[in-house]
């Protein structure tokens, strides 16, 4: 009978909270984490005017002593036991994600960022392409022009289109976008940011590629341009007809260069508030410190580059095709 | 008879170089002449200067009649409008050294790319003159090749049919064999000769001397810029020369 009652009063007194919790602190004093866990868990939900915080406390000790031990089903049954009681609980819930998370295999994680992301950074994407594929448009012509204007004769033009070379060669993209998204409102022009953008990128590879043009028409031998005049074509007819022609396979290999630093280089526009890939992975990337999206953006850059190497690659030997019919 | 181009007094230096020194020259049409001389002589030059790939300093040129390639400003002879020198060129047709045909486009593209872009003929009619002018060279079997597949005598039966699908009333040769391989002048030689024969108006400038003795009405030798000596093949080949630098010249060659 006596034993009885000792027993009936230990269970009573086992059964108090705060009993409990404190045996469970000197379990974890003494490095006994099971038993700690054992304590916690013991801790009753309370009653109408019962200690919510304690009992709250008490789950989430245990949830977290059994995640450090990697038990983790037994950290989400606890957490449960919890949400059981609260289902409302914020802290429970996202540790519970949390939790969850850890246990997920690292290709689960993987795949569910990259679903996750992948959308939104197509969706910059298009932007980046809409810059590439404009640039490409445009910057052959103005490049055209200025090495035509190079190589006219012209003192003026010569000395104009050398002087365009000369700033937008010998100046940073970065700088130039700056100048005319922040600079140029300061003498009264302001531009939206795709129209910076376009005329930034299109003026500096107009520049570059005006180089890569005009050193294919010089390396054009001259008998093609006195043939062409001898018969009575113009300068303008012969350029059209005879020699520009010719310059694609000599100077397709540096243009494709260029168009593969084009595609990297959008990314700078980043900087004058415009969203393209860049930009995209940047928000996603400070909103979730998930290196994931940097790593997929770089895919996704990597997937462009790739898909015009290997255009440029046909385009390379069908235009120099003449040579070994 | 009136002449079909006349030269007078043209004068071509490169700095301190005469490469033309005051030479007058006059063509009739159907004549052929060919301009014999050593290296550096200016015979190239001189060709040039027909057409004003190589603008000459002073003299006059007159074709058909009419001045031609250049005019006065301010006392100074000066090219002429590009214009009227692209159609002056439309009516001399030339041949070059190096053949020059257009390696992007096909035999036949060669030929018909004069008419086409300059005269604006139609493509069909343009071709059909084409594959014409390739069937008196020799060619019409090459027509949709291109010229990075042929011999260089093939070549420059293309460049001569180029030449000719513009319908010219004087073609210039500037050393049309110069570049071959021995074995293929033959080839070039006799289409250039075919066409001495049927009359067209010519001015070839060679090392060949062939040239000279069976095609030449005329045949100048030119060195240092003027012309040395003047006369018919009979003249140069048949009988010893007057001019000892002529005589050694022929002589070294044979």
């Amino acid at each position: 009978m006596a034993l009885l009652l000792l027993f009936l009063c230990t269970v009573a007194r086992a059964a108090s909270p705060d009993e409990l919790m404190r045996r469970a602190g000197d379990a974890m004093a003494a490095g006994d984490l099971d038993a700690a866990v054992e304590l916690y868990m013991q801790v009753p939900a309370p009653d109408k005017n019962g200690d919510e915080g304690q009992f709250v406390n008490a789950r989430m000790q245990a949830a977290r002593l059994h995640f450090a031990l990697k038990r983790f089903e037994r950290a989400i049954e606890a957490v449960d036991s919890l949400l059981e009681v609260y289902p409302d609980n914020i802290e429970a819930k996202s540790y519970r994600g949390a939790v969850v998370d850890a246990m997920m295999p690292e290709w689960k994680k993987l795949l569910r960022d990259t679903v996750h992301f992948v959308p939104a950074l197509l969706k910059g994407s298009l932007m980046t392409l809409l810059l590439v594929f404009f640039t490409m448009l445009v910057s052959p012509i103005g490049g055209l022009l200025i090495a035509l204007g190079r190589i006219s004769g012209i003192a003026a033009a010569s000395r104009l289109c050398w002087f365009i070379i000369w700033i937008f060669r010998g100046t940073p993209l970065l700088l130039q976008l700056f100048f005319i998204y922040y600079g140029l409102p300061a003498i009264g022009i302001t531009l939206k940011p795709i129209p910076s953008a376009l005329i930034g990128l299109g003026l500096n590879y107009s520049a570059y590629l005006a180089e890569i043009i005009r050193s294919g028409i010089q390396s054009i031998d001259k008998g093609q341009m006195e043939a062409a005049q001898a018969m009575g074509m113009s300068y303008r007819q012969a350029m059209r007809r005879v020699i520009i022609p010719q310059t694609y396979r000599v100077i397709l290999p540096p243009v494709t260069n260029e168009f593969i630093a084009l595609i990297k280089d959008t990314a700078l526009v980043s900087t004058i508030a415009m969203v393209e890939l860049m930009r995209t992975a940047d928000q996603l990337f400070n909103a979730s410190f998930n290196v994931t999206v940097l790593a997929l953006a770089a895919c996704v850059y990597l997937m462009f580059t790739t898909v015009f190497t290997f255009a440029f690659e046909r385009l390379e030997r069908r235009v120099g095709a003449y040579e070994e019919r | 008879m009136q002449p079909l181009i006349e030269l007078e007094n043209v004068v071509k230096a490169f700095g301190e170089h005469r490469a033309v020194d005051n030479v007058s020259l006059s063509i009739n049409k159907g004549e052929k002449v060919v301009i014999i001389g050593p290296s550096g002589s200016g015979k190239s030059t001189l060709l040039r200067t027909i057409n004003c790939l190589e603008p000459m300093d002073s003299g006059a040129m007159r074709f058909a009649g009419k001045p031609a390639g250049y005019v006065k400003r301010d006392g100074k002879l000066v090219p002429d409008k590009p214009k009227n020198i692209c159609a002056l060129r439309t009516r001399i047709g030339m041949v070059f050294q190096q053949f020059n045909l257009f390696p992007h486009m096909s035999v036949a593209r060669n030929v018909m790319e004069g008419p086409v872009t300059v005269l604006g003929e139609s493509k069909p009619r343009a071709r059909e003159t084409a594959m014409d002018m390739l069937g008196k060279v020799g060619m019409e079997g090459f027509a949709d090749r291109y010229p990075a597949s042929l011999s260089g005598g093939q070549k420059q039966r293309v460049a001569i049919a180029r030449a000719l699908a513009m319908k010219p009333e004087m073609i210039l040769f500037d050393e049309p064999t110069s570049a071959l391989d021995p074995e293929l002048v033959g080839e070039v030689f006799d289409t250039i000769k075919q066409l001495a024969v049927e009359g067209m108006t010519m001015v070839i400038v060679t090392h060949n001397m062939g040239f000279a003795r069976e095609i030449a009405d005329t045949v100048i030798f030119m060195e240092n810029g003027s012309f040395l000596a003047k006369g018919t093949p009979a003249d140069f080949f048949d009988r010893q020369c007057d001019d000892p630098r002529v005589q050694s010249f022929i002589d070294k060659i044979f």
